[in-house]
């Protein structure tokens, strides 16, 4: 086994001076799909968004090695380019066509509207990125950008959260051209519903209190999970 | 190759070109002449009395010591490819006076592109535009500044019954001062759609407005702002929508991006109902690039100065309502160029 793409070392990050990450340390091989549960507010999102440096998002202690170098400070558009590449959770409007980000994106990552071709976001090209598009929509839209960025790395916040069940295929077959392309893939959702359509999951992680407290199968978290909730994990240490 | 050759080249079946008071040259395609499509000066065509009793019926009326170009448009002709009107000032004051009448069922894109070359200059332009019944006239006015040249533009624009009036006002170098109005005065069933993209240069004052009258039933009429304020900038973008008639629909929706923190923008949507069973509405908005926006887009793999063009530039795009096909690519290019000039 070589070195892993991505690994985290004892990191904390604060949002407005308050820590939600306490100290987490996890490794990604190239390849691998590790899937990140836990309750709301356990910090999953926020050790997403600081992973790539969103503005508010303060990485105070700890390291963010990807690919042998420690990427901790670089912007975000630097990590980009590298190949690390975040699904966003929430979207607001954005004053831009859907079809002029795809295709500075194909230009910048030397991709094709091809790749998209299965989210079936033909009929939103031509409007205004996120303004009126549905749950849905939204994240089958998102999902594009990312896979246009040709990720090694992707960071996917709850693909699963407000979507239907025909839209979860949906994003569930680009998550698999994604596994397919060899990328990495670190997946946070809430209840595992994604899961279900993914062709693989190497390991699953929980989250609770800012630090993952569990890693292993996740039929076996889930299990856990379904029957007793987070709380029986509150307390114990990865 | 010539300005003229190059404008044909790029697929104009008609050219007019006119600096200062001398037309350079005119050109239309044989296919269109035999079918009776005239451009010409307007000098020449107030020999027609038909021609000289539309003077002045569609704006009020000016002394004017030139003139400009003409053209008609026989009933029942499609022409897709645009005719182009260009007019240049390269010293002291020109002022310009066009009329363009497409007949009946005609269907028209009309681009016109006016510029400066001498600074100190002034460019006053006048343009009575008459659609007939069920005529469509898609056009496109580009303007290109020196700074010092003062800028009036005016247009006025009647259209009867069931036509459609598609326009789009975009300035690549907008000068120090200009005051521009476009009016549109709808009959039974006619459409317009007042469309502006502007980037305003730094120091500069601009006051661009439009005004459509929905004089009768089934008339709908759309006014589209999107303007990018920069540096010391001044900026008042007055909108009317008048109904007077019932069944009539109108929408303003004024937006500007202010990229500096001295930058002044007014937008007046003025909403007006003079009959039961109009409905009229607007939406107006003053902002600035928000740091989520260039967050998203940063995370997306581009600088806070790609991202910051990104943004301008769908901002300015998406102002944009009904471009008709042949035009998109020069449309498209143009917010480009304005988005990398409005962030200097």
């Amino acid at each position: 086994m070589g070195s892993p793409l991505l690994k985290l070392e004892d990191l904390h990050v604060q949002v407005d001076g308050r820590e939600i990450v306490k100290g987490v340390n996890l490794s990604v091989r190239t390849g691998e799909v590790h899937v990140l549960l836990g309750p709301n507010g356990s910090g999953k999102s926020t050790l997403l968004k600081a992973m790539v440096s969103m503005p508010g998002y303060r990485v105070t202690r700890g390291s963010i090695i990807f690919d042998g170098r420690d990427i901790r400070d670089l912007k975000p558009y630097e990590k980009a380019r590298m190949g690390i590449a975040l699904m966003h959770q929430h979207f607001r409007p954005l004053s831009v066509k859907f079809s002029s980000l795809a295709t500075e994106l194909c230009r910048t990552f030397g991709s094709s509207l091809d790749l998209i071709s299965d989210l079936r976001v033909d009929g939103l090209m031509e409007r205004e990125l996120f303004r009126g598009f549905s749950g849905g929509e939204a994240k089958r839209a998102e999902l594009a950008l990312i896979l246009l960025q040709r990720p090694r790395l992707a960071l996917l916040d709850e693909p699963d959260s407000g979507v239907d069940l025909e839209s979860l295929k949906t994003v569930g077959r680009s998550i698999n051209t994604l596994i397919d392309m060899g990328a990495s893939i670190l997946l946070v959702t809430h209840t595992g519903l994604i899961a279900e359509h993914l062709k693989r999951v190497d390991t699953a992680h929980v989250m609770v209190d800012g630090r993952i407290v569990e890693s292993g199968d996740l039929t076996y978290i889930l299990n856990i999970v379904r029957k007793k909730g987070y709380e029986v994990f509150r307390g114990s240490r990865a | 190759m010539s300005v003229v050759e190059e404008i044909l080249k790029s697929g104009s079946v008609a050219v007019y070109l006119q600096r200062n008071y001398e037309v350079i040259r005119q050109v239309v395609a044989e296919s269109l002449a035999s079918r009776g499509f005239i451009l010409e000066p307007l000098s020449k065509a107030t020999s027609r009395d038909w021609v000289k009793k539309l003077l002045w019926t569609a704006l009020p009326e000016r002394i004017m010591e030139g003139s400009g170009a003409f053209i008609y448009v026989p009933p029942g002709v499609k022409i897709h490819a645009p005719l182009t009107l260009c007019f240049v000032v390269s010293k002291g004051s020109q002022k310009v006076h066009n009329v363009v009448v497409i007949d009946r069922g005609s269907e028209v894109t009309l681009t016109s592109a006016c510029s400066s070359v001498g600074s100190g200059t002034v460019h006053e332009g006048y343009t009575e535009v008459f659609l007939g019944y069920g005529a469509k006239l898609h056009y496109f006015m580009s303007h290109s500044w020196m700074r010092e040249t003062e800028v009036v533009a005016e247009s006025g624009i009647v259209a009867e019954e069931n036509s459609s009036f598609d326009y789009l006002y975009t300035c690549l170098r907008a000068p120090a001062t200009i005051s521009s109005a476009t009016r549109a005065r709808l009959k039974r069933g006619a459409s317009a759609s007042l469309s502006t993209i502007y980037v305003a240069s730094p120091n500069s004052k601009s006051k661009l407005g439009s005004s459509i009258v929905l004089a009768e039933e089934g008339s709908t009429g759309e006014i589209s702002s999107r303007v990018v304020a920069g540096r010391g900038s001044y900026v008042s973008l007055p909108a009317e929508i008048e109904a007077g008639a019932p069944d009539t629909r109108g929408h303003i929706e004024c937006r500007s991006l202010q990229v500096a923190p001295d930058a002044y923008v007014e937008t007046i949507p003025v909403l007006r109902s003079l009959s039961g069973g109009s409905q009229l509405t607007h939406e107006a908005a003053i902002g600035k690039i928000s740091d989520e926006e260039l967050g998203y887009l940063m995370s997306k793999g581009f600088t806070e100065e790609e991202a910051t063009t990104l943004l301008v530039r769908g901002f300015l795009e998406l102002g944009v309502k009904k471009v008709p096909e042949p035009l998109k690519p020069q449309v498209e290019a143009l917010a480009r160029l304005l988005a990398r000039k409005a962030i200097g």
